[in-house]
């Protein structure tokens, strides 16, 4: 047989991953919407697309990104509710719950889907196998967390082949990839079903001719560091497909930004000015929940008729005052070509540094600065997200909704403030 | 379509405390009271808590075997309000 160097580790690593967690999380509410195709977006309009289906849905062909109007000609009884986060959020610490009574090592990627990492856990796991742990799990969601939520585990060698897993019978399956079963398991997919593989990475392997997951195994190291991927990530795919584990690092905080997709496009100045206002101090009430200052802003649209603009400047001093982001992004964002209908737009703030709020400045009233911006967000912590904010987001704050974080959790107590 | 009905209305409750085995007493809408007509719950579907500023809300979606139910209980005011119903065939 073939050496194909793979690790021949046994599995230490589980991934669970909570099936179309959203839809779930309402049909175990709403009894009602049992057994219906259904979905959830985060505002509904006309051609707001679907976030979460469930699976009644699925089968019908309404996937995640599948617009309204589409959903409705396919299923005219389709059934769409407006997100509701602290239900989400609530599913989240049950599930971080249940995962933390069976290993010290564990990592949430999302909202709906976690790793736990069993090496040197063996004495807490008292002889049992992973998959029998894996088991235990599912029922102590099915019976915590409500009898209609139902969870994916996978099982591999490394977090890569733990997510493959995990994805390979849903929904409610339980699967072990590792180097006795993951050439047949290569063999059964086509190379966009592996996890990180899009279209565009399709399309690079492709253009160097690997056409299957087997071939993308077979391909030689200097061929995937040197010319398809022309970095390091080269190695790292070709380890990662073998079962090594390349993907348990931590990840510092870059930028903290927020983007909105405007609910209709829009050239209107005042509007848009307003509406970016608004994300200017959602992003600064992010900014200081993590307790950083940024020096960096960045503002950007994207325009109906195609292509963007955007424009970033990097300032000598840090901020983290509302007032103070807001001024060098309204600054930026006055350079945009106006007359162009602006379809989504966004801000981000960079060049991150632990917060310094205690030092005086030497131009700033600093001190007045620091204890009104304490002030302001002591009172929407008591009362409400938005309890006060700038007159001029007024109409930003009707009309941009608070999203559903799918990346990261950080920012979940900060989201379910709102009044 | 959204099948949602909002209603947002003061209601009625008689609650349960119930202890489900080691886990905390569980306080469990068992009655409501509702423009004259009685509903009894069959199916408490899922609690889960949220906050509006620093209040805690308690959320309970309840079933009476046709109807679904929103129902939340303001902990600081001491209120059940009737948020939202799904009929159990959606308009």
């Amino acid at each position: 047989m073939k050496n194909y160097r793979l690790n021949p580790e046994e599995p230490q690593i589980m991934h669970i991953d909570l099936n179309s967690a959203f839809a779930s999380a309402e049909q175990q509410a709403w009894p009602a919407l049992r057994g219906r195709p259904m979905g959830v977006t985060n505002r509904i309009s006309r051609e707001c697309c679907v976030i979460a289906a469930s699976y009644e849905a699925k089968a019908l062909g309404i996937k995640v990104g599948v617009r309204r109007s589409e959903a409705m000609a396919l299923c005219p009884s389709f059934i769409l509710l407006e997100t509701d986060p602290s239900k989400y959020t609530h599913m989240y610490q049950g599930l971080l719950r249940i995962m933390k009574d069976y290993s010290s090592n564990i990592k949430m990627k999302s909202i709906d889907e976690g790793v736990l990492d069993f090496h040197g856990m063996q004495p807490a796991m008292r002889g049992r196998s992973l998959q029998d742990i894996g088991y235990e799990i599912k029922q102590r969601v099915y019976a915590e967390l409500g009898d209609h939520m139902r969870i994916n585990v996978g099982i591999g060698p490394n977090r890569f082949l733990a997510k493959m897993a995990a994805g390979w019978h849903k929904p409610d399956g339980l699967d072990t990839l590792d180097h006795r079963n993951v050439i047949d398991f290569y063999k059964s997919i086509q190379l966009e079903d592996i996890t990180g593989i899009a279209e565009a990475f399709g399309a690079r392997l492709r253009a160097h001719g690997i056409y299957t997951p087997m071939q993308f195994l077979e391909a030689n190291d200097e061929l995937l560091r040197r010319r398809v991927f022309k970095s390091i990530h080269g190695l790292h795919w070709s380890n990662r497909l073998r079962g090594y584990e390349v993907d348990d690092y931590k990840t510092n905080l870059g930028m903290v930004g927020r983007q909105w997709v405007l609910s209709k496009a829009s050239n209107n100045d005042d509007w848009l000015r307003s509406c970016l206002h608004f994300l200017v101090e959602t992003v600064g009430m992010k900014l200081r929940y993590r307790n950083v200052e940024a020096r960096g802003v960045c503002v950007w649209v994207s325009f109906s008729s195609g292509g963007g603009w955007s424009d970033k400047r990097m300032h000598k001093a840090s901020f983290y005052a509302n007032g103070d982001i807001w001024e060098k992004a309204s600054r930026l964002f006055d350079r945009r070509p106006k007359h162009m209908v602006v379809r989504m737009m966004g801000v981000y703030l960079y060049q991150l540094t632990p917060s310094t709020r205690s030092q005086l400045g030497l131009l700033d009233d600093v001190a007045k600065k620091d204890d009104l911006t304490k002030a302001m967000d002591e009172i929407n912590d008591f009362w409400g997200s938005f309890t006060l904010f700038s007159a001029d987001t007024l109409t930003g704050t009707k009309n941009v909704k608070q999203k559903i974080p799918f990346g990261g959790t950080e920012y979940f107590d900060l989201l379910l403030k709102r009044a | 379509m959204n099948p949602t009905i909002e209603i947002n209305e003061r209601v009625d409750v008689v609650a349960v405390y119930k202890k489900r085995g080691d886990i905390a007493t569980l306080c469990e809408p068992y009655l409501m009271r509702w423009h004259g007509r009685e509903i009894k719950f069959t199916e408490l579907a899922l609690r889960h808590p949220t906050v509006a500023g620093k209040r805690m809300i308690h959320v309970f979606h309840l079933s009476d075997a046709a109807n679904s139910y929103r129902l939340e209980f303001d902990a600081e005011r001491l209120t059940w309000t009737l948020i939202s119903m799904i009929p159990e065939r959606p308009r």
